[in-house]
């Protein structure tokens, strides 16, 4: 069962990345314009700090750790799970759905598979720039374990924005649509540049125990700073990423289910 | 012109029917306040002022160049499509000329946004989060034709860009570099002031820093007397030569329609 | 193979007053209105049959479809295919039926056909002997070589629907549901196409559900019609039957000079002939039927002319509508529902 399910995402991998090879400009341009669009974010950072020395008692590569864990994290979903936003117009609308709903695997199987976003490429490739150029700089001694545990994390980091991508995308089942709203909360990740310290309590209660977004970037990477204070809670961000991804499954199931009985 | 009123007018009317669209707009734009507000009130948490800014002028920079910045794209998105999937051919032979069309329909957006969206959401700003009114009422004044200026600027270079999607393929790409180089180089983030020496001398030489930064640097005090006069004459300079521009790529383009088929 | 009993689907459609105050008051406040689009179907399918499922745009044969293949939940009413209740489990299913939808591609758009097909034989399954064989045996029949190595997105209609048949009878299925198959193809592909369905029946014993407005796929592929009208069958049996009936079915259509606002059938034709009801889009037509064992259809222009001045008129095919309609019009619904033919 699962060797059948990872031979098959293999197939349809290897399909996606030829097509991706056949249109090499659009594969070289994706790929810049999300590098320039994070540098842009760095860059702005860069600026602020170099007229202030600490922002809350965080450092410059303190953020830029934040920074770097939150673009990784988002590549994952980026690369691999970026069809999700195209569930309502792309899928159910056109009646496309129907299609996966007379294969013999999996539909959400068959609806992530179905496309690789090339252009996720770039921010993976300057969220591991970032976070190697901020990780000498956060006075910890980097282990086989620290490796271990920050590769977990960035993992549980990308599961966390598939799963809220997922929860929320699912809604197209009842009301055609929802991209607007996916994006609306997808939004909110913005927040997760920063360290939570801070917002106002209620953004930081929101964004750790509603919308999880808090655990895409300054839970895990406050692991790694010390003294930060959340050292423990950090600890729950597998554990998060593992029930969101439950939670917004367990959703889409009920989603198809209405799906199957109206048809529209 | 009356073809071209009715193309606004029909824009708007679009805008109104798409009320899901409308409060995702809105309630990102709040959500985007709340990070900037918290990020600088933290910034500022151990100083009083940064390359003489204070706080409140630093949040009225930050607050106004993020709503200008909203009305600086255009329709390029829509030129890019209408070339890519081949209905311009069809639109050149309509009776209108397919620019003055998207900026008219351009401007219907652009008068329901500010209606619906950045007017509310700018009175909700100054009540709630320190934003402070221009220094004196010639500089809003001033202000108010530099900003009209700034969209137009936008709204051109938004257009040339689109004109590339006869030569290129990756739309989405190059709309977001598109937007990176704007965030960039706009000081639609920070105030150019705040940036290294050498990296302002660089962006007085692009039309980028005419699109926000002029406007909103005379509306705080940045720019006063003869810095301002100054920059609203390169303004000046940047709107004709980008219309320049734009008429002479899109005839080359056209060309190119016309003979190669596309 | 297939076993239908009872089988309805109703729809919830919100219904909501125009204009701004009616969208916020459909938020608070919703009204419903139940539609019907399957009515208490039965059908019987034996393995091996040929079948042709027709009824005009909105009479339910879509959503029929979507039931049987599992796509849709019905309301009522219960539905095995080969054994298997498909819309609880859809999956298993999936495995042994194969589908044409009309229009919508079931094939992988950016990548070349070849690779689609390989993709398919890992997502059913095939094994490696048999997909080989298969494979070539369809590029033989529907003249697939020229075509595999080309992305699905660059061939003509024509190519594309070859190219999804091969796709949809690939995995060796059980039951094929093709929905239009033919639909816009020029007359050589037609004939291509009808000649691949007959081959697999014959050759594996598919049993196929074919709906269609082409006459002509009707007659050369299915031994048997099902009709469907306004969610309920009005008629199962066999071809040879309805084209007994039927065939014989002839429409004319008179475009008057006058209005026709007061026509009158001539007395000399009325016993044979029926005015169709008008459509008040063009006041000036008038549709005769009548069948030409009855009266030929020179004799019924040559009395028409003779009572009114006629600008033009046009002689109409016996259209699977025209036989749909007639088949309701006369109210043949029970009669063929007590036959019970299969």
């Amino acid at each position: 069962m699962l060797s059948r399910y990872t031979k098959l995402y293999y197939l349809f991998c290897k399909q996606n990345l030829k097509v991706m090879l056949e249109y090499r400009m659009d594969f070289l341009l994706g790929v810049l314009s999300v590098m320039l669009q994070q540098f842009a974010g760095i860059f702005f950072v860069k600026i602020v700090f170099d007229h202030i020395h600490a922002l809350n008692g965080w450092t410059f590569y303190e953020i830029l750790f934040i920074y770097g864990i939150a673009a990784t994290g988002r590549s994952i979903h980026h690369i691999f799970f970026d069809n999700l936003w195209t569930l309502g117009w792309q899928y159910i609308r056109p009646g496309k759905f129907d299609r996966l709903l007379i294969r013999p695997i999996n539909p959400l199987f068959h609806f992530i598979a179905d496309r690789l976003q090339q252009d996720g490429f770039g921010q993976l490739f300057i969220g591991i720039i970032v976070i190697g150029t901020a990780m000498p700089h956060l006075g910890i001694s980097w282990g086989i374990l620290e490796f271990f545990i920050l590769v977990v994390m960035i993992i549980a980091s990308g599961f966390i924005f598939v799963a809220i991508n997922l929860f929320f995308a699912t809604l197209s089942f009842w009301m055609v649509d929802s991209l607007p709203i996916v994006w609306t909360i997808f939004n909110l990740s913005d927040f997760a540049r920063y360290p939570l310290t801070i917002y106002h309590k209620g953004i930081r209660h929101f964004l750790t125990w509603i919308v999880p977004y808090g655990f895409t970037a300054f839970y895990p990477a406050a692991y790694f700073i010390k003294g930060s204070g959340f050292e423990r809670l950090a600890l729950l961000t597998p554990v998060v990423a593992i029930f969101s991804c439950i939670i917004a499954y367990w959703f889409w199931n009920r989603g198809l289910k209405a799906f199957t009985s109206t048809g529209s | 012109m009356r073809k071209y009123i009715e193309f606004a007018r029909v824009q708007m009317q679009v805008h109104a029917a798409y009320s899901a669209w409308f409060w995702a707009n809105t309630f990102s734009i709040l959500l985007r306040m709340l990070v900037i507000y918290f990020f600088w009130k933290a910034v500022y948490s151990s100083r009083t002022e940064i390359e003489g800014l204070p706080f409140e002028g630093m949040i009225t920079y930050i607050i106004i160049a993020m709503f200008l910045q909203m009305f600086v794209s255009g329709v390029g998105q829509e030129l890019a499509h209408t070339i890519k999937d081949g209905n311009v051919a069809i639109e050149l032979m309509r009776p209108y000329n397919l620019i003055t069309r998207l900026v008219a329909m351009d401007l219907g957006d652009k008068v329901i946004h500010f209606v619906r969206g950045a007017l509310p959401l700018s009175i909700l700003a100054f009540i709630f989060m320190d934003i402070t009114l221009p220094s004196t009422w010639q500089s809003g004044l001033l202000f108010l034709f530099s900003a009209f200026m700034g969209i137009w600027i936008g709204t051109f270079f938004d257009l040339l860009i689109a004109i590339l999607a006869f030569w290129t393929i990756n739309l989405w790409g190059l709309q977001v570099m598109k937007e990176a180089v704007i965030s960039f180089f706009s000081g639609a983030l920070v105030p150019l002031i705040l940036f290294p020496e050498w990296f302002q001398t660089i962006s007085l030489f692009l039309p980028f820093q005419a699109m926000v930064y002029v406007p909103v640097a005379i509306y705080t005090g940045i720019l006063t007397g003869t810095e301002a006069w100054l920059a609203l004459g390169s303004q000046i300079f940047w709107v004709v030569s980008l219309f320049v521009l734009l008429r002479i790529l899109w005839s080359i383009a056209i060309k190119k329609v016309t003979i190669f088929g596309g | 193979m297939i076993v239908v009993k009872n089988l309805e689907k109703h729809y919830k459609i919100a219904k909501r007053d125009p204009g701004l105050r009616g969208a916020i008051k459909s938020l608070f406040h919703r009204k419903f209105e139940t539609k019907k689009a399957v009515k208490k179907i039965n059908m019987h399918i034996k393995a091996g049959e040929m079948v042709g499922y027709i009824g005009a745009n909105g009479a339910g044969k879509s959503t029929t479809i979507k039931m049987l293949t599992g796509i849709l939940t019905p309301t009522s009413g219960e539905v095995k295919v080969n054994g298997i209740i498909p819309y609880e489990n859809r999956q298993q299913n999936a495995s042994h039926i194969g589908a044409v939808f009309g229009q919508r591609t079931q094939l992988f758009w950016d990548i070349p056909v070849r690779e689609s097909y390989e993709l398919l034989k890992h997502i059913y399954e095939i094994p490696q002997a048999q997909y080989e064989e298969t494979l070539k045996e369809f590029v033989d029949v529907l003249h697939l070589e020229p075509l595999l190595g080309i992305p699905v997105r660059q061939l003509s209609l024509g190519q594309k629907m070859r190219c999804e048949l091969a796709a949809a009878f690939l995995h060796r299925p059980k039951v094929v549901y093709l929905d239009e198959p033919t639909i816009g193809l020029d007359v050589a592909v037609k004939v291509r196409i009808r000649a691949f369905i007959k081959q697999m029946n014959a050759r594996y014993g598919t049993t196929v559900l074919l709906t269609t407005h082409d006459m002509q796929d009707i007659e050369e592929i299915c031994q048997r019609i099902i009709i469907i009208d306004d969610g309920s069958v009005i008629y199962d049996g066999s071809i040879q039957d309805i084209k007994s009936q039927f065939g014989d079915k002839r429409v004319i259509h008179f475009e008057l000079e006058d209005a026709a606002d007061s026509f009158v059938l001539p007395e000399t034709i009325s016993e044979v002939t029926e005015v169709l009801p008008r459509s008040d889009e063009d006041p000036h037509l008038v549709s005769l039927s009548f069948s030409n064992k009855n009266i030929s259809g020179a004799e019924v222009i040559h009395t028409m002319m003779n009572h009114y001045s006629v600008a033009d008129l046009t002689i109409a095919d016996a259209k699977i509508e025209t036989i749909v309609e007639e088949i309701y019009g006369r109210g043949m619904k029970k009669e063929v529902q007590h036959e019970e033919i299969h």
